[in-house]
């Protein structure tokens, strides 16, 4: 046991310093190496934020869902561990993302806030989520919180696609077609290195973030513990 | 099948307890003609826009309205610990889900049939014969709020401050059911039938179908005593 | 506000926020394992005793 979270710890340590080298890395390239955007200028670098955190948001979302379907059919705690931490650390990046797409959106389209589909659609996740963990926290015993909030993981997930359909229709069918689409971002001019910086970028939220989980994971985890150990002494 | 017999026996049961008292169906249908008052005076729409903001209006009433039902679903088993005394009958969980539903359904059908009519009267339109295709939405809109709310009512059934995070959780998971039946409405009412909007439709039929299914076989999880 | 403006204030929000997220993270985690720890001693000596 002792040898195991040794190891563990070693390799969350390795985990971070990657996770934390390759958003330095990503940093310098999006902010320095990176040309700027021939029709947003240098506003565009808040993609190589946008793109990753969306992508992380989404990856949290589908680890909910994994971890609260297993969790109904084997109901081992880790399943349940895994789904709270990943609710969680999917919040932060979801909020982040409606954040840098609101700050993107005003120098491109001039408001802070627009009903275009991929805000709405992030809101809405946002909205769904943080239900999911206010659910958690308001339900009193805590077999019932796993199991409500396991129903909610799945049904969530599962509304996705629904949700997505139905935003996008709505919002294509009130554009009138001569209106030009500002969040269709045209490749034709996309220089290697703001590909290089977009990768890097992933890469670096993607450690980062699994490196976010592990941390909260364990922290779940220690916590079951403390909560056995008092349990078994009656303390 | 046996699914659909414990199905009806529970929905029967529910059905001769509120016809007996009728609190959930006056309560719901009072609230949803209140709500109808409520927006006349604060949106006090001009007689062409109404009929442009009926279908919106109409579903607020009804999203309102149908959360009061849903937080009084399981009423009846919080007493004399009927619930767990149903969780430890043979029955079917997945029957159970369908008869609360059904349950909520009729409830709210109930109220829709008075309230669109008066609805109709009191911001004087004209589209009587509209009404069949606009049920018809509303039927499929309803069915999907009653399914997810039914999952919702029983998962948030223990936690505090329950009625107000029963619309919190629903809501959002609802945006697909409002937008479709919304747009629908909309529609039948500019163009007098569904053309353009039969994409929202078989959304809405398609969302209704998932749920529904998801839901028979979620809900052994979904209740515990 | 210039370009650049709007870049470091989003860079600023999102690393901002996600450094007082592990901050606040490492902070649960160091409360859980010394609580951990203390549990784990005050076994060992009640376990001692017996």
């Amino acid at each position: 046991m002792i040898q195991s979270s040794l190891q563990t710890k070693k390799r969350r340590g390795i985990l971070g310093a990657l996770a934390f080298t390759a958003v330095a890395i990503g940093l310098f390239w999006s902010l320095a190496i990176a040309p700027p955007d021939a029709y947003q200028g240098d506003v565009q670098r808040i993609m190589y934020l946008h793109l990753p955190s969306i992508l992380t948001a989404y990856l949290s979302y589908f680890l909910v869902f994994v971890g609260s379907a297993l969790y109904l059919w084997k109901r081992e705690k880790r399943d349940d561990l895994l789904a709270h931490s990943a609710a969680e650390i999917g919040v932060l990046f979801t909020a982040l993302t409606i954040i840098e797409g609101s700050i993107w959106g005003r120098p491109t389209w001039g408001v802070w806030w627009t009903w275009d589909a991929r805000l709405t659609l992030t809101a809405i996740l946002l909205l769904i989520y943080v239900g999911y963990l206010m659910l958690r926290s308001l339900v009193e015993d805590e077999n019932r919180a796993a199991s409500a909030a396991a129903v909610l993981g799945i049904i969530g997930f599962l509304d996705i696609p629904l949700i997505h359909m139905s935003v996008y229709w709505w919002r294509t069918l009130h554009q009138p077609p001569s209106i030009l689409r500002p969040d269709k971002v045209p490749w034709e001019n996309v220089h290697p290195s703001m590909l290089t910086a977009l990768a890097i970028s992933f890469a670096g939220f993607l450690l980062l973030y699994f490196y976010l989980l592990s941390l909260r994971y364990r922290l779940g985890e220690m916590r079951e513990e403390i909560k056995a150990r008092r349990l078994d002494r009656g303390w | 099948m046996a699914l659909l017999r414990e199905t009806y026996l529970l929905l029967w049961k529910d059905l001769l307890l509120e016809l007996r008292r009728r609190d959930s169906l006056l309560t719901m249908f009072f609230f949803g003609t209140l709500l109808l008052f409520v927006f006349h005076f604060s949106f006090d729409p001009a007689p062409e826009k109404v009929a442009a903001m009926a279908p919106a209006l109409l579903w607020l009433a009804f999203l309102f309205t149908g959360t009061l039902g849903l937080a009084q679903l399981f009423h009846a088993e919080r007493e004399n610990h009927c619930l767990d005394a149903l969780l430890l009958s043979p029955l079917d969980r997945g029957a159970l889900f369908l008869a609360k539903s059904c349950f909520n359904l009729v409830l709210m059908v109930l109220v829709e049939i008075v309230v669109i009519p008066l609805f109709w009267i009191l911001f004087n339109l004209r589209s009587w014969n509209l009404l069949p295709q606009l049920f018809l939405v509303t039927l499929l809109g309803t069915v999907g709020f009653c399914v997810l709310g039914t999952i919702t009512s029983a998962i948030t059934l223990r936690a505090r401050a329950r009625e107000l995070l029963l619309p919190l959780v629903l809501f959002p998971l609802m945006i697909p059911v409002i937008l479709a039946t919304i747009r629908c409405m909309e529609n039948v009412l500019r163009t007098g039938e569904f053309g353009d909007a039969i994409p929202w439709l078989r959304l809405l039929i398609g969302f209704d179908v998932i749920f529904l299914t998801v839901g028979v076989l979620i809900f052994d999880w979904v209740i515990e005593s | 506000m210039e370009a650049w403006g709007f870049v470091s204030l989003a860079y600023g929000i999102v690393w901002g926020a996600i450094l007082v997220y592990l901050i606040l993270l490492k902070r649960r985690y160091m409360n859980a394992a010394a609580e951990l720890d203390t549990l784990k001693s005050k076994e060992a000596a009640s376990d001692a005793k017996k």
